[in-house]
């Protein structure tokens, strides 16, 4: 059985896709306010920034992880505390000033909450595929 | 009449994000944005009347 040698097919990503990446995910926007597309910039961080701050104004909670829970609920917290964090800092300066992770039983009878949070969650998936964006435009697999 | 305009202001910026990273042209992302917020709306729609029917 002959061994087939991918290494030289696999494609390296320079550094600077990885931090324009990292940008993108840090501020919603950046990373191609950085790149020069404005455009793209001012769609798809218009787009997470408007989502993060509907969610929020909604009385949308942001999740984490807690620990606290018996079981398997704290870790049932992981994956949309995942799903927020692609907001980056919007994510951690809510987190560092404890704002928006408030989840009493007077923020879950607004009749809001449920649409609040799922487009605070939505903001950071939206975020994401904007990270990528950012990131292929830097490796130069798109214009 | 607030559900309404909840679902088509999520409908709009998944469209906006999905339209803006996908395709090549300009043209094609602003067809492909116009048809997932289209999507969006007529999937939406018709959930939502489907549940209206189910009693429980």
């Amino acid at each position: 059985m002959t061994k087939v040698d991918y290494s030289s097919s696999v494609e390296s990503a320079p550094a600077k896709a990885w931090a324009m990446g990292i940008a993108a995910w840090l501020v919603p926007g950046l990373g191609h306010v950085l790149q020069g597309k404005w455009g793209r910039a001012l769609l798809l961080g218009g787009a997470v920034w408007t989502s993060f701050i509907l969610g929020l104004s909604m009385g949308g909670h942001l999740f984490k992880f807690s620990g606290g829970d018996q079981g398997l609920s704290s870790l049932l917290q992981i994956p949309p505390m995942v799903g927020d964090l692609g907001t980056g800092l919007l994510y951690i300066a809510c987190w560092i000033w404890g704002y928006g992770f408030a989840n009493g039983p007077q923020q879950a009878a607004l009749p809001t909450f449920e649409y609040g949070w799922t487009f605070l969650l939505v903001a950071g998936l939206l975020n994401y595929l904007s990270s990528l964006d950012a990131f292929d435009i830097a490796a130069g697999r798109k214009s | 009449m607030r559900h309404f305009l909840v679902m088509t202001a999520f409908a709009a910026l998944a469209a906006v994000v999905f339209g803006a990273v996908a395709k090549d042209s300009n043209h094609e992302r602003l067809m492909y944005g116009i048809k997932v917020f289209a999507e969006f709306m007529a999937i939406g729609l018709v959930l939502a009347w489907i549940l209206y029917f189910i009693p429980f």
